[in-house]
């Protein structure tokens, strides 16, 4: 019961601090750093960026711009979501079968290997999309109240969508694969939550590569890099298939 | 026709050889026991034909599979109730074997679920959480578990082992229902009269085949047929009446009973009684001694570990 209800806090708590955490960083930006921060040489060389995606953006105030910039950030900002829940319960998939006994007898059916693999990712990650879409959704509603409705249309890109709808999916299939891979892997879940909090890294990259204007990323970067998580995706599957060794778990496990 | 068959079917785990050699058949319809001790390789035998391990050598088939290169096609004819039942203890019995009965095509779930929940009589429980269950639930929630897609053939390991008698004559019931039924099984136990109640042949493993057989055969094979007459008193006379008769082979003297062997006990019988007689014994009772399968395999077992030394 205690464990259910730590699940249901965790699936609902932590996306909603990530959203709340956002909102207040950009609320503090833009009402205290709106005069220091667009100086830095970093944030320029990324408004300039914005500027370059959104030529709009030219007509905006250097408050509203950065507002802008660290709007944009949020859909990447997003996929850590479904990292950590990936994190907070892929990582027990194969670890509480082996505990359970039940792999033996789940092994003795018609499932194969990948199949196994692929629907356990995706028992975890449609409903860790279906939470972070919802994130996305309270985000805009927040931009609304908020008084920052009128950068909607400017934030709302082709890119956006790209990332929402291609991009998020991907990466939390990837960060349940993780998961499933350390748990199969792993003797317990927390040496398996080391290995899947590996997914976290390449968000924060993102984030970290857009948010310093190195890349931006319009709509043929986000569809290239989306098409590329969703390849990796695939390897990922196959070496979890391939990593899987079902009689040294079956046999080891006692 | 053989449904199960192996062929020098053999297990090594690193230095350790689990399974050495096996080569049996089980016939269409049979029960057939897999007894040995506690490390006889039963459990891998049982997961080598299930195709859940990789044999090291030598080949299985299981209804014309090939464990190894179609496990798929076999898991869909085959049912396994492993050493552990296995249950997510969270789900209820309906959702535990309606997730398990998924994974078969062309299944009516519910209603299969429905079948077999009734069947080992737990249909009143299903909303119960599975991890409320006493140790015999789970079993025959298992068996449930293992029937959901009509298999053709299963495998039993240690269906009754940790049972209370109530529940582990239970569980014997429903095994003995399933051979009646048609069903081919492969029944590991460590229960020796169990295996001599519901099997019609019995295999005796030492990590290799010591024996494969009927128990009355195995009991012929292990032990020569003894005579025993018991008798009001044994006097020297009888004793030494009974030691000139040429189709004596040995003779035991237990208090006022005397344990024979006879070359044809069938025809030597009478002569026996008589010569006792005329010797001026009473006899009280003839009888033939009928060893256990327990003897049996004790023997085997021993015989075997006197020629591993």
């Amino acid at each position: 019961m205690l464990s259910d209800l730590n699940s249901v806090l965790f699936v609902t708590l932590l996306p909603l601090i990530i959203v709340a955490q956002a909102v207040v960083v950009i609320w503090l930006v833009a009402h205290f750093g709106s005069d220091s921060i667009p100086a830095n040489q970093v944030f320029q060389t990324a408004l300039e960026k914005l500027a370059e995606a959104v030529p709009a953006s030219a007509t905006l105030s250097d408050a509203e711009r950065l507002q802008l910039l660290l709007l944009s950030q949020f859909n990447f900002y997003l996929l850590l979501i479904p990292a950590m829940i990936a994190i907070g319960f892929a990582t027990f998939s194969i670890v509480d079968e082996k505990l359970s006994r039940s792999l033996e007898p789940l092994l003795a059916t018609p499932v194969r290997t990948w199949e196994l693999l692929l629907g356990k990712a995706l028992s975890g990650a449609i409903p860790a999309l279906l939470v972070t879409w919802v994130c996305a959704g309270c985000f805009l509603l927040c931009t609304v109240l908020l008084g920052w409705g009128h950068l909607l249309s400017l934030m709302i890109t082709p890119s956006w969508f790209l990332t929402m709808f291609l991009l998020t999916p991907t990466v939390a299939l990837l960060s349940f694969i993780l998961g499933i891979i350390g748990s199969s892997r792993a003797s317990d879940s927390k040496s398996a939550q080391n290995l899947a909090v590996l997914i976290v890294i390449p968000v924060l990259v993102i984030i970290g590569v857009q948010l310093t204007g190195r890349i931006w990323f319009t709509t043929l970067p986000t569809l290239l890099l989306a098409l590329g998580v969703g390849l990796v995706d695939v390897l990922g599957l196959l070496v979890a298939t391939r990593l899987f060794q079902r009689e040294s778990i079956v046999v080891k496990w006692r | 026709m053989a449904v199960v068959e192996t062929e020098g079917l053999t297990k090594a785990y690193d230095t350790t050889i689990a399974v050495d050699d096996l080569t049996l058949q089980v016939e269409e319809g049979e029960v057939l026991g897999l007894l040995g001790p506690n490390g006889a390789g039963k459990t891998t035998t049982i997961r080598m034909l299930a195709g859940i391990i990789a044999p090291s050598a030598g080949r299985a088939w299981v209804a014309g599979l090939d464990p190894c290169r179609d496990p798929e096609r076999l898991h869909e004819m085959i049912g396994v109730l492993p050493e552990s039942p296995g249950f997510y203890g969270r789900l209820s019995a309906w959702r535990n074997l309606e997730y398990f009965a998924g994974f078969y095509t062309g299944l009516d779930v519910a209603g299969q679920v429905e079948k077999y929940l009734k069947a080992v009589r737990l249909w009143d429980q299903r909303d119960e959480k599975v991890g409320t269950f006493s140790k015999g639930m789970k079993q025959r929630l298992a068996i449930a578990r293992a029937l959901l897609h009509e298999p053709k053939v299963l495998f039993l390991d240690e269906p009754t082992a940790g049972l209370d008698p109530a529940a582990a004559r239970e569980v014997r019931a429903t095994i003995e229902r399933l051979g009646r039924e048609g069903r081919t099984i492969l029944l590991s136990t460590h229960n020796l009269a169990e295996a001599e109640l519901l099997c019609r042949r019995v295999a005796i493993l030492q990590t290799r085949l010591l024996a494969l057989d009927t128990s009355e055969n195995l009991r012929q094979q292990v032990f020569r047929p003894e005579t025993v007459v018991e008798m009001q008193h044994v006097g020297d006379l009888v004793l030494k009446a009974v030691r000139s008769l040429p189709y004596v082979e040995n003779l035991q003297q237990e208090e006022d009973r005397l344990i024979v062997q006879l070359r044809s006990p069938e025809t030597a019988q009478a002569d026996l009684v008589d010569c006792i007689v005329k010797a001026g014994g009473k006899v009280r009772a003839v009888s033939q001694r009928i060893h256990s399968l327990e003897e049996v395999y004790f023997s085997l077992i021993a015989e075997e570990e006197g020629d591993n030394r």
